[in-house]
């Protein structure tokens, strides 16, 4: 059951609405079989005292059960009441009327009780808006499988779910894909959720949230609706890849805003140091988002859209945040000045680089057509790195092996393939599948893994019907208003 | 959040409405934390952070797709830190932008490259926090800036536009009748009716998620010390969950504000603010 809530339904989301619905119809069923249970009671009484049954043997109760039945207290007659001395009309400040209702709005009535006192009585806070830009339907950002029950697993970045579906799940062509269940709701900590990992021993959940709650959570497979997860990790603020090693047991994440990859142990919770940083002037890494780990020449692959600056130990006292030790530097360590916007790169390190090590090797340049890449998966088998290519709306596949300004070797693009925005992939080894999970389209879809050009997928899991127009909003922060072509400038 | 993009909705634009227009993609150099955005209705362009980048990038005002900014500011000389917040004043031609370290910095509107601040607004009587949103109202002279003196406790700090060096605000709003908790995300000034208007964040066990104790806030440029709000818009125990961003569109009346936990922008009618 999705969670719902407290704003009014026409706030929710199409699915959110649906699994509503479902409760709605339940608690008629309940009412109705109530009804009758009723109705059928009453007239067994009614034809027992009737028939002067109930009275004859001196019983009261009945007939007391006859009046609940019949409604409960009834109105016989009226009278006026004496007016009270003194009686006047008062101005009674609204907050005071509200009685216990005003209790339970503290912040409401203290705010009210102050604008009167400055001589504001008008309270508009329950103004309802005219319009709201809200897309009532999931917008998928991370994918995985889950092959030992053989289920797909995908992050939504817009009503804050997690949604697990059949791996085989069939999609009619005008609807969209029953999900089999869902993770979500203000218990969950589940917001904009970028990378994802499901645990090939028992299917547990690792959802990274970037940069809302600062919390990796993780939830057993058996998770459903708004639950607190089975397990909490307190992260640097802007995390958003994931990779395990399971043969180590260690568990990595890439830092956007700090150009950093912190090692945790798997198990890490709670305020846990990492292991250790791979952090510097050195690394390469520039807003890194995607990770994987490449266990056969045991490498690490790390996408980065580019945007860098230094970072060096401010002085003790001149932090906005507290920190844990052992975390990386961050933004309140930024040598002023020093930033750079460089082309976007894939930056390849030994598993277990730390401090400020090299990448082994980059790929970077034009002939690369990297546009902001984002989630990267490998197929060691044939030695190849997929990369969702956001910006560029394309799968992008390489030779594991490339470094500098490479061409890709095939490039999964065009309107059959419905690529929207990338910004997950999975590849599934087993069944030789490639997931990709498009933020910009409502879409996840199948695809062989060989697949090139503009090609169809082998089918598609889907949160809307389809066509449905995108939004795109993820985190909206600031606005601006173009008073020259009356339009709305939303940032993500 | 996966995906870094500025979508242009039509300001009629409602429900799961597409974008008239987005810019995104690497050849836009935008990135992620763009928690600041102006538009300068005088030039016809608008201007956001670029934090990763320590930088500050305007685009003509009817960029479109994978579209270069127009100017940027970035290099050695400029201090830039961390930008997140920022506002333009059309008027005066500069750009305000907070810092990390309790510093405002001031460009010219047209620098271009490695430029150094035209003045700096900084030091301990300023009670400048840790880049804290901040409006120009360039018809009364006035810059307001975020201030906190702890958890809980936002302050708005009212300096005069042209303010430099360590200098005290010459007014202070907040205290605990106020109902300024925290600052939800950057504010507007409507100088007009002499206004500030202010998302302030909600309590509660979820607070970094999701409050309906948030909501939008309008102060007055003259106010100084405890004073509330003359209106509260949208809470508490309104539609708001977790009030960001909020634009002005006079002409029709409207104010739009952002929600985190909705993931929506909302429009609302309120006359009585313009």
């Amino acid at each position: 059951m999705p969670p719902v809530e407290s704003f009014p339904l026409k706030y929710l989301g199409a699915e959110e609405v649906k699994q509503l619905d479902t409760r709605i119809r339940l608690q008629y069923m309940i009412d109705a079989a109530m009804f009758f249970l009723r109705a059928g009671l009453f007239t067994a009484l009614c034809v027992l005292a009737a028939a002067g049954l109930i009275s004859d043997l001196g019983l009261q109760w009945p007939l007391a059960v006859l009046n609940e039945l019949a409604g409960g207290a009834q109105l016989v007659r009226y009278d006026h009441l004496p007016p009270e001395e003194n009686e006047e009309c008062t101005y009674q400040p609204i907050a005071d009327a509200l009685g216990p209702l005003a209790a339970a709005m503290p912040l409401r009535s203290a705010l009210m009780q102050a604008r009167i006192a400055q001589g504001f009585t008008a309270d508009l806070s329950q103004r309802e808006p005219l319009r709201m830009i809200r897309d009532p339907y999931a917008a998928y950002s991370a994918v995985a499988v889950d092959n030992t029950n053989n289920e797909v697993v995908l992050t939504d970045e817009n009503l804050f779910n997690i949604w697990v579906y059949d791996r085989n799940a069939k999609t009619a062509p005008n609807a969209s894909t029953e999900p089999k269940r869902l993770i979500g709701g203000l218990n969950t900590k589940i917001e904009f959720q970028c990378g994802l990992y499901i645990d090939p021993a028992n299917g547990d959940i690792y959802a990274v949230n970037n940069d809302t709650i600062d919390t990796l959570v993780i939830f057993s497979r058996k998770a459903v609706g708004d639950v607190a997860p089975d397990r909490e990790l307190h992260t640097p603020h802007g995390t958003f890849g994931i990779a395990v090693d399971e043969s180590a047991k260690e568990l990595f994440l890439t830092v956007q805003h700090d150009n950093a990859i912190v090692v945790f142990n798997k198990l890490a919770r709670g305020t846990a140091s990492p292991l250790r940083v791979l952090q510097g002037d050195r690394t390469g890494l520039a807003d890194p988002h995607g990770m994987v780990l490449d266990t056969r020449n045991n490498l690490l692959f790390v996408t980065n859209h580019g945007s860098t600056h230094q970072v060096r130990p401010s002085s003790p006292g001149t932090r906005r945040r507290e920190e844990i030790a052992g975390w990386p530097l961050t933004r309140d360590d930024a040598v002023p000045g020093s930033g750079q916007i460089l082309p976007p790169s894939i930056t390849v390190y030994p598993k277990d680089a730390a401090g400020d090590a090299a990448p082994v090797r980059t790929i970077q340049g034009p002939k690369t057509q990297m546009d902001w890449p984002t989630a990267i998966a490998i197929d060691p088998e044939r030695n190849e790195i997929f990369v969702a290519n956001d910006g560029g709306n394309s799968v992008l596949v390489f030779p594991a092996a490339a470094s500098g300004d490479v061409a890709p070797l095939r490039v999964l693009k065009g309107p059959k393939t419905l690529i929207s925005n990338p910004t997950g992939v999975y590849l599934d080894q087993p069944h030789h599948e490639l997931w990709v999970a498009s933020f910009g389209n409502h879409t996840a879809a199948v695809y062989d893994p060989m697949a090139n050009g503009d090609a169809a997928p082998i089918r598609v899991i889907r949160s809307a019907p389809p066509d449905q127009a995108v939004p795109g909003l993820g985190n909206p922060h600031p606005l601006a208003y173009d008073s020259k072509r009356e339009q709305i400038l939303v940032p993500n | 959040m996966a995906h870094p993009q500025i979508a242009v909705f039509a300001s009629s634009a409602k429900g799961g409405a597409r974008p008239v227009r987005k810019i995104e993609g690497q050849g836009s150099l935008l990135g992620r934390t763009m928690h600041g955005i102006a538009y300068d209705p005088i030039h016809d362009e608008f201007t956001v952070p670029q934090q990763f980048g320590q930088a500050i990038l305007t685009y003509r005002g009817a960029a479109n797709g994978e579209e270069r900014p127009i100017r940027i500011i970035q290099g050695p000389h400029t201090q830039l830190d961390a930008p997140e917040h920022l506002d333009v004043d059309p008027v005066h031609n500069e750009i305000f932008v907070p810092t990390r370290h309790g510093t405002i910095l001031v460009f010219p509107r047209d620098g271009q490259g490695d430029v150094a601040p035209i003045r700096v607004l900084g030091g301990p009587e300023t009670l400048l926090g840790s880049d804290e949103p901040l409006a120009v109202d360039a018809v009364h002279n006035l810059l307001i800036s975020g201030g906190r003196l702890g958890r809980g406790q936002a302050r708005l700090l009212i300096f005069n536009r042209a303010d430099s060096g360590n200098t005290k605000p010459k007014a202070v709003v907040g205290g605990p009748r106020s109902g300024l908790n925290a600052f939800g995300g950057p504010f507007a000034v409507y100088p007009a009716k002499e206004e500030i208007i202010v998302s302030v964040r909600g309590t509660g066990p979820n607070a970094d998620m999701s409050s309906d104790e948030a909501y939008v806030g309008v102060w007055s440029i003259n106010d100084n010390g405890d004073v509330p709000p003359k209106y509260t818009i949208g809470g508490p125990k309104g539609v708001l969950r977790m009030p960001r961003g909020i634009a002005l569109d006079a002409k029709n009346k409207n104010m739009l504000v952002s929600d985190k936990r909705l993931n929506a922008v909302l429009t609302f009618h309120f006359p009585e603010i313009f």
